[in-house]
């Protein structure tokens, strides 16, 4: 089936094994989870998939950045922050006999209290703008809503900045309304994959809560930690109580999700704990760490004999979570020692573009105009093999594939110790195959003296450099092979799809 | 332009009788000049030219004028609210340059409008040819100085309006007067000649202000920025003033043929006429209060919204515009009750003094309290307008349009002591309503504001 925006397209009463639900990735915006995202659907040819795209608003996102396989039939495409359909609302009086004061005031509760929010709220999220439910009128327009509104604000943020209070709730809520209609229009997938928390897992939790279909979620990142990141440099949200309230919607959003999934899968033993922390049931958490294409990186790798080239680089989009300055920092010291070398940005800029530029700048007055350069997005596997060392000055990470294509291509990686990159580099001693020592090195976070230090050693000394290599290419192929995790979904997605035809036949008759 | 509304603060700043009292004067002068200007201007003419001129021309001449207010003043008030609207909205986005093009392309549609009117009016009115051309180009001169007239004073250059209106009517009076010897025909032309001064007079003072490059542009009918309901409301409001004299003009047994189809009615005119004199004083609170405490409490509402204030503040804010549109509500009330009592009083020498017949002092006394009501209910439209009410505003002019033409149907059956009582019965009832539906949308100021938000 296919459309014209030449997307597939499932028809009415078609179905699928599997339901990605995507937001702000695949197949859109280039990157880790998209990779993981492609590999994952190539990795599972006898499953037909379904991806639901979750974006902001259309103008932030390009064409596809991934030719689907063809074991993806259906693709739809949402912008949770679109105003199509508020601001032409047509002002007809509400439908009177509407429940409406108290739709959301479960979900407040379940913010404040930390608390999952209980299956009634869900029922009534799942509700919005149908016969029965909260209309999307009266939310916008009805005296009650308003009522509700105001006594919110008088309890809880008195003094604070109406308006932004007022635009803040709307802001939040609007999305709701679109993930209930997503969620009652999707097609019938057996399983729904959530690969975040947040809108992903809610509208996760809405199917589950609608249809007999199975919750698997996968978090790759900490999805409520990365946002609190991105509300930190919004401008938009004016005052900390506002951004606070940010945080506990979807950290509400988040444990909504946990309550929904089985199994709830991290990629590492940090994050699980961190998902537990965070409301996760700990019997339904489960690792399947990430891994990689080994032989695609192998072809170009360097021979050890040649040594270093003396070039640095990193590999991922340039925004903020990136933490780019703190590279290009590095470079400064690393160049003031060994001035023929170079430092790369490999990565798309269009995401924040207004980071990108900051970024630039800061290359310009550093004086780094001919040692740093910003290369665009380029597939890994051809610039990896040009690289001395590979670099991550991430603020937060999960299991960056970046680090283990390096291992791969026989790059040493200094990297931030954010996620499992300390895990990665320098090895999980319990674990059987994983050689002791170091693949390159760990340095803090925002510490561009230590990562240049670290990049300087390996570019400089040839023995330490070709012993970094060498491990993280044989814990590689030992942990972080493709198959690997491959083996670990065709459990997960086995077990889901043999519950789906089992035990809960009743429901779907 | 703030102008008149600082010179108002001005004066009562100061906080001294004297200031109060220049104040009220001044905004009495400018609010009621032209209104007292024309009535005065036209009467005038007439009482000047009896004895000089036969008395049937002299009243063919005054009955002309009356109508040619009436028509101009209906036909123009659909587009004198919309235009008003597109006036403010232009000053507000601050896109000056439009206001020159827009007031010639209204100017335009008017003329071809009252134009097209007056081809047939040429052979369907009485009277020789020079009278019926005199009438027609009139009506085309008076209904396009409407449109300037609501232009400068959604400006608020009300003094240009003022001045306008003294040379104008001081050249239509001595134009008037030095023709009287051609009768009808010399008394219109003369106050024609005076008209069209006034007409470009006005235009002349906006195109000093607003230099364009542009000619002449209709953005005005333009679907994203005119708002057809405000044409309908402006329609139906003009026509409500002026249906109670129409049915009167046109029942026979209350009126008498003066030219051709033209008729008027002796009984009902010159009460109202002479009780239109005394809003001034309602008129000049009414302009003070507008241009003061509302204009300033409505821009501090809105400012705290959206300068984001908390609630309280909104809410304070709120109750400080509704305490102002109380207390406005309530001068003019005092001010012009006090005037109507006054006036009541002396009314018997009064009608003595102007040589009206004592016959007229029942109808003279409710016509008072009829256009006293009038004043109110301008101001409570005003608020509505103010609060971008378009439909309460149009059900408003809707229902006194009707309530007028109803009861004055209803009080000519019931006989001649209870004319007029249509006309106060109306404005009175809707005057009530309006407060009624402003004090409602007052209340809920801040929820419209947010929830109806466009």
């Amino acid at each position: 089936m296919s459309a014209a925006d030449g997307l597939p397209r499932l028809e009415a009463g078609q179905s699928a094994d599997v339901g990605l639900l995507l937001e702000g990735t695949y197949p859109f915006v280039s990157g880790g989870v998209s990779a993981w995202v492609h590999e994952l659907i190539a990795g599972f040819p006898e499953l037909s998939f379904g991806v639901c795209f979750l974006g902001a608003t259309p103008e932030m996102y390009g064409g596809l950045k991934y030719r689907l396989p063809d074991n993806v039939v259906h693709v739809e495409v949402h912008h949770l922050m679109a105003g199509e359909g508020w601001a032409r609302l047509p002002r007809r009086r509400a439908r009177r006999g509407t429940p409406r004061a108290g739709t959301f005031e479960g979900l407040h509760e379940a913010m404040r209290t930390r608390s999952a929010p209980a299956p009634a709220v869900v029922d009534a999220l799942a509700a919005l703008d149908e016969p029965g439910g909260l209309s999307l009128h009266d939310f916008l327009h009805d005296d009650a809503t308003f009522e509700a509104l105001c006594e919110e604000y008088d309890a809880r943020h008195a003094g604070e900045s109406f308006l932004d209070f007022f635009w803040t709730a709307r802001t939040m809520h609007l999305p709701l309304f679109k993930l209930a209609a997503i969620a009652r229009a999707l097609p019938r997938f057996r399983i729904v994959h959530a690969v975040s928390t947040g809108y992903a897992g809610a509208l996760g939790a809405l199917v589950r809560r609608r249809t007999d279909a199975r919750f698997v979620l996968t978090e790759h990142g900490i999805y409520t930690k990365e946002r609190a990141i991105d509300l930190a440099h919004a401008g938009w949200i004016q005052g900390s109580a506002l951004r606070r309230l940010w945080i506990q919607f979807f950290e509400a959003l988040g444990r909504m999700a946990y309550d929904a999934a089985d199994p709830i899968v991290s990629l590492y033993e940090g994050n699980r704990l961190r998902q537990i922390a965070d409301g996760a049931p700990p019997q339904r958490t489960r690792i399947i760490a990430n891994g990689i294409d080994l032989e695609r990186f192998a072809a170009g790798r360097r021979e050890p004999s040649q040594g270093p080239p003396p070039v640095a680089g990193l590999i991922g989009r340039v925004v903020p979570i990136k933490d780019i300055k703190t590279f290009v920092r590095a470079m400064q010291e690393v160049v003031a020692v060994m001035p023929e070398a170079q430092g790369w940005i490999v990565g798309p800029e269009d995401e924040d573009a207004r980071y990108a530029e900051e970024c630039r700048a800061l290359v310009r007055t550093l004086g780094l105009g001919d040692a740093v350069r910003f290369l665009g997005y380029r597939p890994a596997e051809q610039v990896l093999p040009k690289l001395g060392v590979a670099v991550l000055t991430s603020i937060s990470e999960a299991l960056p594939l970046f680090v283990l294509e390096a291992f791969a291509a026989g790059v040493p990686v200094v990297s931030s110790d954010v996620g499992c990159c300390r895990e990665l580099i320098e090895g999980r001693p319990d674990e059987e195959g994983d050689p002791a020592g170091s693949a390159g090195a760990v340095t803090g976070i925002a510490a561009p003296e230590e990562t240049a230090r670290a990049i300087l050693r390996l570019l400089r000394d040839g023995e330490a450099w070709s012993q970094a290599r060498r491990i993280g290419r044989v814990r590689v192929h030992g942990l972080y092979g493709r198959e690997r995790m491959l083996d670990g979904y065709r459990e997960v997605y086995g077990t889901a799809l043999k519950e789906a035809h089992g035990g809960h036949r009743l429901r779907a008759s | 332009m703030a102008g008149i509304g600082f010179e108002l603060r001005k004066l009562l700043d100061r906080q001294s009788l004297w200031g109060l009292v220049r104040a009220y004067v001044y905004a009495g002068v400018i609010s009621s000049g032209p209104w007292v200007l024309s009535i005065v201007g036209v009467m005038g003419i007439g009482l000047l030219s009896v004895g000089r001129v036969p008395d049937l021309e002299v009243r063919q001449f005054l009955v002309t004028v009356t109508y040619l207010m009436a028509a101009s003043l209906i036909g123009t008030g659909g587009l004198q609210l919309m235009f008003t609207r597109f006036i403010a909205d232009c000053a507000y986005r601050h896109e000056e340059p439009r206001i020159l093009p827009n007031l010639m392309g209204a100017l335009t549609v008017t003329a071809v409008g009252a134009g097209a009117l007056a081809v047939p009016l040429v052979f369907l009115l009485a009277g020789s040819l020079a009278v019926r051309l005199l009438t027609v180009t009139a009506l085309v001169v008076l209904s396009a100085s409407w449109i300037a007239v609501v232009l400068l004073s959604s400006l608020r250059d009300y003094r240009g309006v003022v001045g306008s209106f003294l040379v104008g009517y001081a050249i239509s009076v001595a134009g008037a007067l030095s023709l009287r010897p051609l009768g009808t025909a010399g008394l219109l032309g003369g106050f024609l000649a005076g008209q069209i001064v006034l007409l470009l007079a006005m235009v002349s003072l906006v195109a000093r202000r607003f230099p364009t490059d542009r000619l002449v542009a209709f953005d005005f009918l333009d679907r994203r920025r005119a708002y057809v309901s405000l044409a309908l409301t402006g329609l139906l409001y003009n026509l409500g003033i002026w249906i109670d004299k129409l049915i009167f003009w046109f029942t026979p047994s209350t009126s008498e043929v003066v030219l051709g189809p033209l008729r008027a009615s002796v009984i009902y005119d010159i009460p109202i006429f002479l009780a239109y004199l005394s809003i001034v004083p309602g008129m000049a609170v009414f302009l003070v209060r507008v241009e003061t405490t509302f204009a300033v409490e409505y821009e501090a509402f809105f400012a705290a919204v959206r300068q984001g204030q908390p609630l309280a503040e909104i809410r304070r804010r709120r109750d400080r515009l509704t305490l102002a549109v109380k207390q406005g509500i309530s001068e003019i009330f005092k001010v012009q009750g006090i005037t109507v009592l006054v006036l009541l009083l002396a009314a018997p020498r009064l009608l003595e003094a102007v040589g009206i017949s004592r016959l007229y002092l029942q109808l003279f006394s409710v016509d008072l309290a009829g256009v006293a009501m009038q004043v109110l209910m301008l101001a409570v439209f005003n608020v509505l307008f103010y609060l971008d009410e378009r439909r309460a505003t149009l059900a408003l002019s809707a229902t006194f349009c009707a309530l007028n033409a109803a009861l004055t149907i209803a009080t000519q059956h019931a006989g001649p002591p209870f004319y007029g009582y249509g006309f106060a019965l109306s404005t009175a009832i809707t005057s009530l309503a309006g407060l009624l539906v402003a004090s409602r949308k007052l209340d809920r100021l801040e929820t419209d504001t947010f929830m109806r938000a466009r």
